[in-house]
């Protein structure tokens, strides 16, 4: 629940989930044309890893507070 | 513009998760503190992203985006003068006085450090401008829909209204503000691939530099007159007028965005609040004006970049970004562009209800109407008076399509409204002597200022119904000037009266006054946690970026 209610957590879910999104769709959109797919791909990748590092920050953030607790 | 299944689902992703930041929230919410002030529990990266989110609402995101075609890089000003030194201002020397008094609000300062009538005045007109400009932000939503997307303008103003309502009730002003963070991110990362695309396309540099008028490349240059830049202004309203009166008047005083610093959890992380989210801010011009830029580029290198004309045959500069997101997004990316307008609007529209409940709940219900409620009654009255600014925003959105000037008259009434604030406020931390007399008459007569310097005169076609004694080149120099106007107004009735009138006694005032007040020394020895420090490296970064675009 506390995972649910910090910023981070909720921030990384929904990048990861439009990133994956974008970079599915970049698999099988029917318009082929090579600067969609590239855009859509490019974008997913770096939506993905923003993802990523938001919950990388919630988990370092954790472990300082684990600490001084 | 067509969406695809995939546009769609992204905006529906953005629904549920908001509305589910409301749902998670709901159990935090047992006071009317909780609901209307967070309790002062908001950590700093939120209240620092949410500070300059709450600012970042569709006029900001649409608006320098026209501007930037409009006037080129000459926008910036809004930024590097307009908005940085008043935020250091704030966190600086201001934050002490707000924070540091225990006000919950902008205008309670005002009772604290004036008295009941100079509180009210401002709290009334305060909930007024907030909330219509909620509605008006739900008309320019509805109507950016319809025109760009083909959606029911209803449709538009009911979902839009529907879900901000959800999260606002549920999680109050804690909602409100992680909703912002969530909307910024948004915003940056759905507007940075247009950006990048759109400088490629346009040749880069080069690109830029050989296909936009030269004027429109240089931030200072032509500033001797206004007809020598393509603003219209010249050094010295730009400076005063925009750099002085509106910047601080806003960034300073106004509730909307001084609450989100005001909700920080201690006195440290409310200084650097604004001036941490100075950061992002001098860097925005990259995503908001930027691509006014750009577009003037490729309109002279391709076809189909023209911006249509509106119903007075002039040139719609607000269609720049739904233009550029249509013609340079595919599919999928183009569903995230979409979504960050919207976050644009929701998040000015949630900012402006939850500021607006603030002011009423604690302001005009609790000042005037029951004193001593418990904190669960004033909880309730802050729910109900939730639901009661959407439906007022509504409203106002459904009077705005009937009467399209009303928005103009809206924003300029309220421009009348603020431009005076910052004498008042300044005189009265800075200036012990000021008194609840001068600042009141103060407070009205630079309004009454302002007001008569817009009949006066003229600029594009607009003002000058009391008579005409001048012209202003443009309309933005009008604006710059009648800020001017309206704070030295201000400032000398304050003054005149405050010695005419017996000021309060010193001990009433400690706390609320510079001179009165106990200075905090700065324990941080480190620069990023020194707010005088992080000012200073703001201000110089602003000052580079001058010197370079000069």
């Amino acid at each position: 629940m506390n995972k649910l209610l910090d910023l981070r957590f909720v921030i990384g879910l929904f990048f990861l989930v439009v990133g994956v999104l974008l970079l599915g769709y970049s698999f099988v959109s029917e318009n082929k044309a090579r600067n969609v797919t590239e855009v859509n791909r490019w974008c997913g990748i770096v939506f993905i890893l923003f993802g990523v590092f938001m919950n990388i920050l919630r988990k370092s953030a954790d472990k300082v507070n684990d600490k001084l607790s | 513009m067509k969406l695809h299944l995939i546009d769609y689902l992204i905006i529906a992703l953005y629904f549920l998760f908001v509305v589910g930041i409301g749902f998670l929230l709901k159990r935090k919410i047992k006071t009317g503190n909780d609901f209307l002030m967070s309790n002062r529990s908001i950590p700093l990266w939120i209240t620092s992203l949410a500070f300059i989110s709450a600012n970042l609402g569709a006029q900001e995101v649409l608006g320098m985006a026209a501007n930037g075609a409009k006037y080129g890089i000459y926008t910036a000003h809004f930024y590097w003068i307009g908005a940085a030194i008043a935020m250091v201002f704030l966190g600086v020397y201001m934050m002490p006085f707000y924070y540091g008094s225990k006000a919950r609000s902008v205008p309670e300062y005002l009772k604290l450090r004036f008295d009941e009538k100079t509180r009210t005045f401002n709290a009334l007109t305060f909930a007024v401008m907030t909330v219509f400009s909620s509605g008006i932000s739900l008309y320019a939503l509805a109507m950016l829909m319809q025109t760009v997307l083909g959606w029911n303008f209803d449709v538009s103003i009911w979902l839009a209204a529907g879900i901000v309502l959800v999260y606002t009730y549920l999680g109050g002003l804690t909602s409100a503000v992680y909703n912002e963070v969530l909307q910024f991110f948004l915003i940056v990362l759905g507007i940075a691939p247009l950006v990048y695309i759109g400088f490629h396309l346009a040749g880069g540099i080069s690109g830029i530099s050989n296909n936009v008028a030269h004027a429109k490349l240089h931030i200072w240059k032509g500033m001797d007159s206004p007809e020598h830049n393509p603003m219209g202004v010249d050094a010295f309203s730009l400076i005063f007028g925009l750099g002085f009166v509106q910047s601080f008047g806003y960034w300073c005083t106004d509730f909307l965005v001084v609450q989100r610093a005001m909700i920080s959890k201690n006195l440290n992380s409310a200084r650097l609040t604004p001036i941490i989210a100075g950061f992002p801010k001098i860097i925005m011009p990259v995503i908001v004006i930027l691509p006014g830029i750009i577009l003037l580029a490729l309109q002279k290198q391709f076809s189909g970049f023209d911006l249509p004309v509106n119903a007075n045959g002039a040139t719609d500069y607000n269609m720049t970004l739904p233009l550029l997101l249509s013609k340079l997004y595919p599919s999928g990316i183009l569903g995230v562009g979409i979504t960050a307008l919207i976050a644009s609007f929701m998040s000015g529209m949630a900012g402006n209800v939850t500021a607006f409940n603030t002011v009423w709940t604690f302001d005009i219900y609790q000042s005037h109407i029951n004193k001593r409620a418990s904190e669960k009654h004033y909880l309730t009255v802050g729910k109900i008076t939730t639901v009661v600014g959407v439906l007022i925003s509504i409203m106002t959105a459904y009077v705005a399509k009937g009467f399209n000037s009303i928005m103009d008259l809206l924003q300029l009434v309220f421009s009348f409204v603020n431009a005076p604030l910052f004498a008042t406020f300044f005189l009265g931390m800075f200036w012990k002597r000021t008194t609840s007399n001068g600042a009141f008459w103060g407070l009205l007569s630079g309004t009454a200022a302002a007001t008569l310097t817009h009949g006066l005169t003229v600029a594009e076609g607009k003002g000058g119904w009391l008579g005409h004694v001048h012209t202003f080149y443009s309309g933005v120099s009008q604006a710059f000037n009648i800020a001017g106007i309206a704070f030295i107004a201000c400032f000398l009735v304050t003054v005149i009266v405050s010695l005419m009138t017996k000021p309060k006694k010193d001990e009433e005032l400690t706390g609320l006054v510079y001179a009165l007040t106990p200075k905090q020394h700065d324990r941080a020895k480190v620069c990023y946690k020194n707010p005088l420090w992080l000012g200073m490296i703001v201000l110089l970064i602003a000052l580079v970026f001058n010197i370079i675009l000069y």
